[in-house]
């Protein structure tokens, strides 16, 4: 026992029963999982090898991934400009800021993705009142579309951006930025000198949260891509509830599972990952 | 969610040994209260209920007023066995993990007859009882070994009057003709009756879909896929059409009267080519209830509980003995009533059963 604790530190006895149980509550499906894609319905790399005979899965990866890039585009910029703004207004307008982002934040994704289809929708506020101004004589297809998704998304998505980049901009010392204008510095220089490199742990982590949060949405593209725009977790779904390709479903989960892994690897070797996190920089 | 499923087993598994004596009354009805299930039925003192019951698993919304108002009370009146429900909706995945995983609740599931072709063979579901069931009573070929159609839902169409009052659609022909009747339309997401739509339309008689040529099918859908939206879910189905998003759509025949109430007439149904879906029930093996899910079956087979759920639901009979006592008022929405009956077409749940899958996922991959 005296050897034992020489070289465990006792610690070690404290976290021991939260490892174990995130191991076998966390790990252990995720590796059933990993199993299941090499070993339904057969034994081997089907599934995988399925990526290169389909033309279909890759379509529907690259459906994926490209509604989540433009996504995280969008979402990260109006996010960006939403804290600014959230950082540099005054006390009581931050205050109501911060309670309309939270607002959204906490109403259900449903609700919030059928609301879109009132407002931008066919027979939609937006397309009756534009018709009834006469400014266009058919109704513009806001949804339905891969468009419709996008907004959707987007709008789902801003308060996750948001808070990461608060966060950043709020620990921000403003003395830096006001002895970069003492030195001569125009307020953009300033900005894009100064602001934005300081700000780029929180634009990181953000970037991240959303992007790797979008990869995963189901219901958004469900029902406002009028069934045309099939993104990887409803076609997980459906091999899992209606086909029974349990095998096909694994294998897509866990390819996005080592893609989004491989994600945070190469973001690693650019900069400390720990500073994203909240950590120190060094 | 995951605690009230244990609280269901436990109070279910003790109730079973409260029955067989080997729990005190008083054990029995502390777990009772200490799991808040089934209060009322030990207070009403009739402990044994929680033990004698039939748990069904269907779709939620009204179908649990209705299956209990068609079949429950009839059940329970000449078996003394309760009714549950398990609304989760028993798609062909969760009956295969409910299986897989031993822990068997639901007797009854509401599903599809090809359910019954693709899960019963791999050893998922219980043969179904013809002593009990009656193969008399549903139509011809929908008496399966491990499934039994007991309604009928189907595929077919309305349109929008506003739009072709003058010169209305007849058939699936018309609605994949985006020229002649120009608009929005709607089919099914997952397949199922737009392949069949497609290949009538195409020139394919309705008789002899089976096989369905997919290559063709899929052709026909794209024709049309610029001008069309995918519904995943009845209501979504539903509100296509009500917020008048599409001219003509594709509907599971059992909502046409309400959407043709919800919009005040101007959406009508159109039955002609109807594809008669034979909806089924199947028993998840195992099940905990075991042979009283058989008596459940045969109970809504019978010709009251047939009428009574075309009336709640809107579900067709698909006992030949019910066709004829079906109401005027609700002939023109039930598939098999004298005024369709020929205008209709099958589903042939033995081909969907095997070729469901890749069907679904070429489906899939052409639409998206």
């Amino acid at each position: 026992m005296q050897a034992l604790r020489k070289h465990i530190h006792p610690g070690w006895f404290i976290i021991a029963p939260l490892l174990i149980l995130v191991a076998t509550l966390y790990l252990s499906p995720i590796l059933n999982i990993l199993w299941l894609s090499v070993t339904d319905p057969e034994p081997g790399f089907g599934n995988y090898a399925k990526l290169g005979e389909s033309d279909a899965l890759v379509r529907i990866i690259w459906t994926t991934v490209r509604i989540c890039i433009i996504t995280t585009i969008f979402s990260v910029t109006l996010g960006y400009s939403i804290a600014y703004a959230m950082v540099h207004c005054h006390q009581k307008q931050k205050n109501y800021m911060l309670t309309l982002l939270l607002l959204s934040f906490w109403i259900s994704i449903l609700v919030r993705t059928f609301s879109w289809l009132m407002l931008l929708g066919r027979n939609g506020l937006v397309n009756g009142a534009l018709q009834d101004i006469g400014l266009i004589a058919e109704p513009i297809a806001f949804m339905r579309n891969e468009l419709g998704v996008l907004i959707g998304m987007v709008h789902y998505m801003i308060p996750y951006a948001v808070l990461p980049l608060l966060v950043s901009m709020e620990a921000l010392d403003k003395r830096v930025m006001d002895a970069s204008r003492n030195l001569g510095a125009t307020g953009t220089q300033t900005f894009w000198r100064i602001y934005l490199p300081l700000t780029l742990p929180g634009l990181v982590a953000s970037t991240l949260l959303v992007f790797i949060l979008s990869l995963g949405f189901y219901v958004t593209p469900a029902v406002l891509g009028g069934g045309k725009v099939l993104m990887v977790a409803e076609y997980i779904s459906v091999q899992l509830l209606v086909t029974l390709k349990w095998g096909t479903a694994a294998m897509l989960a866990a390819l996005m599972l080592f893609g989004v892994l491989a994600m945070l690897w190469i973001m690693s070797r650019f900069m400390k990952l720990s500073t994203v996190f909240g950590g120190a920089a060094r | 969610m995951q605690d009230k499923q244990f609280m269901k087993e436990m109070l279910t598994d003790s109730a079973h040994a409260y029955k067989d004596g080997r729990m005190d009354r008083r054990t029995f009805l502390a777990l009772c209260g200490a799991s808040g299930v089934a209060m009322s039925s030990v207070m009403a003192g009739d402990a044994q209920a929680a033990a004698d019951e039939v748990v069904m698993w269907n779709w939620g919304g009204q179908s649990v007023e209705c299956h209990g108002s068609a079949i429950g009370d009839a059940f329970t009146a000449s078996t003394g066995k309760g009714v549950k429900f398990d609304t989760s909706g028993p798609l062909e995945g969760k009956i295969k993990e409910m299986v897989d995983s031993g822990n068997v609740t639901a007797d009854v599931a509401d599903a599809d007859l090809f359910n019954a072709v693709s899960l019963g063979p791999t050893g998922h579901l219980e043969p179904i009882d013809y002593s009990v069931v009656s193969k008399e009573k549903t139509l011809p070929g929908y008496a399966l070994e491990y499934g039994v159609s007991v309604i009928l839902y189907g595929y077919a169409f309305v349109y929008d009057t506003e739009a072709f009052g003058d010169n209305p659609p007849q058939s699936w022909a018309d609605f994949f003709d985006t020229a002649k009747f120009p608009g929005m339309r709607s089919l099914y997401k997952w397949a199922n009756g737009s392949l069949e739509a497609a290949l009538m339309a195409d020139g394919v008689a309705g008789d002899a879909l089976y096989p369905l040529d997919m290559d063709r099918a899929l052709a026909k859908i794209k024709s049309i896929k610029d001008d069309s939206l995918y519904w995943g879910s009845g209501s979504e189905a539903h509100s296509m059409c009500v917020n008048g998003e599409v001219s003509m759509g594709m509907i599971w025949q059992n909502r046409g009267r309400n959407i043709e109430t919800d919009t005040d007439g101007r959406y009508k149904l159109v039955n002609n080519q109807a594809l008669a879906m034979p909806g089924a029930y199947i028993v998840p093996k195992g099940n905990p209830a075991g042979a009283a899910a058989m008596q459940f079956i045969a109970t809504a087979q019978e010709v009251p509980a047939q009428l009574a759920l075309l009336e709640c639901l809107g579900m067709t009979p698909s006992n030949p003995a019910a066709f004829g006592e079906i109401p005027e008022d609700q002939q023109h929405y039930a598939i098999t009533s004298a005024m369709n009956i020929d205008k209709i077409v099958y589903n042939d749940p033995t081909w969907w059963g095997e070729n469901g899958g890749d069907a679904v996922n070429a489906f899939l991959e052409a639409i998206s």
